[in-house]
């Protein structure tokens, strides 16, 4: 009897424990924004960095994804990070603002892609920054905090906002012929520049319709009948004026967001580190 | 002695033409070719220091025919025989010319030199490239005041000098100011200038300049075969135009001794004109009126140089055309040909 109670009070726990290991597992498995292909988390890391996503989320309006995997389809580690995030619906808002932290453990990569307002926020500089962050604890195999600094780093610069100066640079290698087409074509530059030159062009040659004048003040002197008489050159005063040097802008190149489009057609920003 | 002249060729007594290629005198029937001193040598051209009345109407030698001119024109053709007519009058006396430049260019040279030009003008009418249009150009000797003077003066104003440099944050310009003034003389041989009011004053001084190693003695022989103008400007009108001319010449001479400046501003300037001497002179000139919209439209090519000038309308459709033309071609590089290389 009291071997038999013993076994059922086995039997319990391990049903306890089935139970809650699999309660965690159902936890897991529903966390959206933390997908752990490889088990390397626990479910109370997860669900604490799951909690920390949520607040995000409310505060500053930035969707936060982290994928870690060892299997990425074949695709490239951009591809896939923009793919995961457009195909799982992920994004908050019409703009489907956030980002994505994806570590590839095949190629041991990191990636970091941003979509909608986070691409004006974490600029191509951040984005390394971050990357470095978190590649110090991947290196020592830390992956709870690896995800923790990431997290911390999403939310300070969350708070800061887009940089001042910060700007877009388009870095298509997989756009068409007819998408740059038709970007020129909406291009107001395009239209002005072709304006000033066309009437430039007209003006000048219907200036031009009459003839000029050939001769100058030489044309008629007598040679060498020229004398200069009198030169004076007399000093008056002189001013200083000085004017501040405004900082160059040529460092604007720390805040730019390097864009791209994925195969969805949206497009995103991002970058990523080998570690 | 009649008061119209014609030179009529040795050989065959037809009329004779002064020919700009062989600078040469030729005989238009039998193509004999004479010298100047070859023909016609009884003709003492000393009578033109003489004062010779004007008559109310000049008769054509060749046919008797009555010669249709206005008062200035000086050489022509008799309207119904064609033969070169000179009226001697208008070449005596006062308006004796101690200068010609004879042409040098063919009416079917300068035609060319008027196409090829116009050509060029992509915004002139249509009708002014039109072959019977082209066809109108004549020559004419015009009649020219050439000057010969001295000028003396100064010109004075204030000049810059500007240095900067860069100290720490701090961009530094220095400005120095002085006070210059240049004074000098200079002498001008031969400047011409326009003496017929029936033609345009501002074109004629644009087809300057004449080369003066042409420049002749005159002779009324030069004229046969072309029109030619007496002058209707006196001397002492055109000097206040060769002045302004000769003020600005001086003045742009001394301006160009002053360097080594920044900047410069002239502020007063007093330049004076002496020892003017003027010469008639008869100057070769095409002329080309075309009439487009009830206006005239001149065009004038050096009878020596073949230099062209003239007041080409502008055809508002022809560049609207062509502005059009220029942004869809300077659009369709940029929207096609930067997208290849973007």
């Amino acid at each position: 009897m009291r071997k038999k109670s013993s076994i059922s009070a086995l039997i319990l726990l391990s049903f306890f424990f089935i139970s809650y290991i699999s309660q965690a597992l159902v936890f897991a498995e529903s966390s959206k924004n933390v997908k752990d292909y490889l088990n390397y988390l626990t479910a109370e890391e997860i669900a604490s960095l799951q909690s920390d996503i949520d607040s995000i989320k409310k505060s500053y309006k930035l969707d936060v994804v982290i994928v870690i995997t060892d299997n990425t389809q074949g695709k490239s580690s951009r591809d896939f990070a923009d793919d995961f995030y457009d195909y799982n619906g992920y994004g908050i808002g019409t703009r489907k603002s956030g980002l994505l932290m994806l570590v590839n453990m095949q190629n041991r990569e990191i990636w970091i892609s941003t979509c909608g307002d986070a691409i004006d926020i974490f600029t191509d500089n951040r984005i390394s920054i971050m990357e470095d962050n978190v590649i110090r604890h991947l290196s020592n195999n830390d992956y709870y905090s690896a995800c923790k600094t990431f997290i911390r780093d999403v939310k300070n610069y969350a708070y800061d906002g887009v940089p001042y100066g910060q700007y877009r640079s388009q870095s298509d290698t997989n756009i068409t012929y007819a998408d740059k087409v038709s970007r020129r074509i909406k291009s107001v530059s395009i239209y002005i520049t072709a304006l000033v030159i066309s009437l430039g062009a007209t003006l000048i040659l219907s200036l031009s319709s009459k003839g000029k004048i050939t001769i100058n003040s030489g044309t008629y002197e007598e040679p060498g009948s020229f004398v200069l008489t009198e030169t004076r050159d007399d000093y008056i005063r002189e001013s200083t004026t000085r004017t501040r040097i405004s900082e160059s802008s040529g460092s604007r190149g720390g805040n730019v967001s390097s864009t791209h489009t994925g195969s969805s057609g949206r497009t995103h920003g991002g970058g990523g580190k080998k570690f | 002695m009649t008061s119209v002249k014609e030179y009529k060729c040795p050989s065959c007594g037809a009329g004779l033409d002064f020919d700009p290629p062989s600078q040469k005198w030729k005989c238009n029937y039998c193509f004999n070719e004479y010298e100047k001193d070859q023909f016609d040598i009884s003709d003492n051209e000393e009578l033109l220091n003489e004062e010779m009345p004007e008559l109310d109407s000049y008769i054509c030698n060749s046919c008797g025919a009555e010669l249709i001119a206005d008062n200035t024109t000086s050489a022509t053709f008799c309207i119904y025989c064609k033969s070169p007519a000179v009226i001697k009058s208008r070449f005596s006396g006062r308006f004796r010319p101690r200068n010609v430049i004879p042409f040098r260019l063919t009416k079917e040279q300068a035609k060319e030199i008027y196409q090829k030009w116009i050509k060029k003008r992509i915004f002139a009418p249509k009708e002014f490239k039109l072959k019977e249009e082209v066809d109108k150009i004549t020559g004419i000797y015009a009649p020219f005041w050439l000057f010969d003077c001295k000028a003396d003066g100064f010109i004075s104003g204030e000049a810059t000098r500007v240095h900067s440099w860069r100290q720490g944050n701090y961009k530094y310009t220095q400005t120095k100011y002085y006070s210059i003034l240049r004074r000098g003389h200079a002498r001008y041989k031969r400047i011409p200038v326009d003496a017929s009011k029936k033609l345009d004053d501002k074109y004629m001084h644009m087809i300057e300049p004449f080369d003066y190693k042409d420049l002749k003695d005159f002779s009324m022989k030069y004229m046969s075969g072309f029109m030619a103008e007496r002058y209707d400007v006196e001397s002492a009108e055109a000097v206040t135009i060769l002045k302004d001319r000769v003020k600005d010449y001086l003045s742009e001479r001394l301006r160009g001794t002053v360097s080594g400046y920044s900047s410069c501003s002239i502020t007063s300037k007093n330049i004076n004109i002496s020892e003017i001497e003027q010469s008639y002179s008869m100057l070769p000139v095409y002329l080309l009126v075309n009439k487009y919209k009830d206006k005239s439209h001149i065009f004038m090519i050096n009878g020596q140089t073949g230099k062209v000038v003239g007041d080409t309308p502008l055809c508002l459709p022809k560049q609207i055309l062509f502005a059009v033309a220029v942004f869809l071609l300077v659009w369709i590089i940029g929207v096609f040909g930067g997208a290849l290389f973007a």
